[in-house]
């Protein structure tokens, strides 16, 4: 029991890694891309279908954190909606088949435009803006999470069918 | 599954969810400053994320020096950042120029600014707001400190570095970001104001009154260093539209010289003592 949850945080914690790189490389490369690609979100949903409702909330603060670290935002803000989807992303998925790819990623996108909308709502609320979506650019960010995601876990099945 | 597992499900949710709250609320009265917590885990990932974009860089320069015409190629970057120090040079002297400084004074300070002046890339954007700050690969060992005048590569304004600045990393708050402020003058008519970011890539020009004459479409703003942060005369934009409002100001909408699209490499300058004699 504990073997396995030290292994799920090492594997948590590989993934964080790997989306902050990949977070580092985009924000490096092409600043625009990180509104539509949110690598702390596709890491937050994946592992919550995965692992539990409880381990999608910590690592969404987890990461929502760390998102916020390197924003000139209110720091919390990303905590706070990326807590509510590992939760709620865990929550739902104990209750309902989203192995299908499509049922997936529906479920997915629902999932990410919740916590878009939230954050976009919070920030309006206690920053006093509107923020800039430009063109519309960022609302693309919850469908290439849903994809993402759906795809990832699909894959990873996948391996752990052969593996079996 | 037993009941009390349930209710520690959700007790670990309402605990997150009452610390995010604190942490916003502590905020939201003092504004955007950082707070340890945040700088902790800024002074933590920073290094990784220059270490990253540092080694990709690494990796993308040894493919294109060595496979891709390695001569004309590093004969390229020398002159890039020839010309990247000499547009610096060139900005400062329009600047004293225009400051009517004596001929001997603009030399010396040419050489002092030269010396200076600190180049840097930038290694990161802002996930959630682009348009409100970056990261850039230069921090307090390499001369950094807070409030740092930050200029794109042809002298334009970007912005100024603030808190958090780490080791071999800093934070730049860009002029687009509505917390910001810049003391400006316009290069025509000299109308002197404030500007601040607007929604998204624009900025606006505040504190003028609608009573005020002169300002037009089109007039170039420069720094005034009033407000002793950033150097007087750096070129900052350009003014799209002016309106009339019920109010005693005037709507004077800004668009910024620099590109977020070109923004990679960027020049910190020096701290002056500034202000525009």
């Amino acid at each position: 029991m504990r073997g396995a949850l030290l292994r799920d945080i090492l594997w948590a914690a590989l993934a964080v890694g790997a989306s902050f790189a990949f977070y580092s490389l985009l924000g490096g490369f092409g600043p625009a891309a990180l509104l539509v690609v949110n690598a702390f979100s596709l890491v937050v949903v994946t592992f919550s279908i995965g692992k539990g409702e409880v381990f999608g909330a910590i690592l969404g603060a987890v990461c929502g954190l760390l998102q916020d670290s390197f924003s000139l935002g209110i720091f919390g803000l990303a905590g706070l909606t990326k807590t509510l989807l590992g939760f709620w992303t865990g929550y739902i998925s104990r209750r309902m088949d989203v192995t299908p790819f499509f049922r997936g990623a529906a479920f997915l996108l629902v999932m990410s435009s919740l916590e878009l909308g939230l954050w976009l709502l919070l920030n309006a609320f206690v920053l006093g803006e509107r923020l800039d979506v430009r063109y519309g650019l960022v609302f693309l960010q919850p469908l290439v999470t849903a994809v993402l995601g759906s795809l990832l876990l699909n894959i990873a099945r996948r391996i752990r069918a052969r593996r079996a | 599954m037993p009941s009390w597992w349930k209710r520690s499900h959700i007790l670990v949710l309402a605990g997150l969810v009452v610390f995010h709250l604190i942490l916003i609320s502590i905020q939201v009265p003092l504004g955007s400053e950082t707070k340890y917590f945040e700088r902790a885990v800024f002074f933590v990932f920073s290094p990784v994320q220059k270490g990253v974009v540092s080694a990709f860089r690494g990796v993308q320069s040894v493919w294109t020096n060595y496979f891709d015409l390695r001569r004309v190629r590093e004969d390229n970057q020398r002159l890039k950042q020839e010309l990247f120090f000499l547009n610096q040079e060139k900005r400062f002297l329009e600047d004293r120029l225009l400051l009517f400084r004596s001929e001997a004074e603009v030399r010396d300070n040419l050489a002092a600014f030269r010396s200076s002046l600190i180049a840097a890339r930038v290694i990161g954007a802002d996930a959630g707001n682009y348009y409100r700050s970056l990261i850039v690969n230069k921090g307090s060992l390499d001369g950094v400190k807070p409030d740092m005048a930050v200029c794109d590569r042809l002298g334009n304004l970007v912005g100024r570095t603030i808190s958090p600045v780490s080791l071999n990393e800093a934070m730049v708050q860009l002029i687009t970001d509505q917390e910001s402020s810049v003391s400006v003058i316009s290069a025509t008519d000299r109308i002197v104001g404030i500007m601040s970011g607007k929604q998204g890539t624009f900025c606006v020009l505040k504190y003028i009154l609608s009573s005020m004459r002169g300002g037009q479409e089109g007039e170039d703003l420069i720094t005034t260093g009033f407000d002793k942060i950033y150097p007087a005369g750096i070129r900052v934009g350009q003014i799209l539209s002016i309106r009339p409002t019920p109010s005693v100001f005037k709507e004077i909408v800004v668009k910024p010289y620099f590109s977020f699209s070109t923004l990679d490499a960027v020049a910190i300058l020096p701290r002056v003592s500034g202000g525009a004699e």
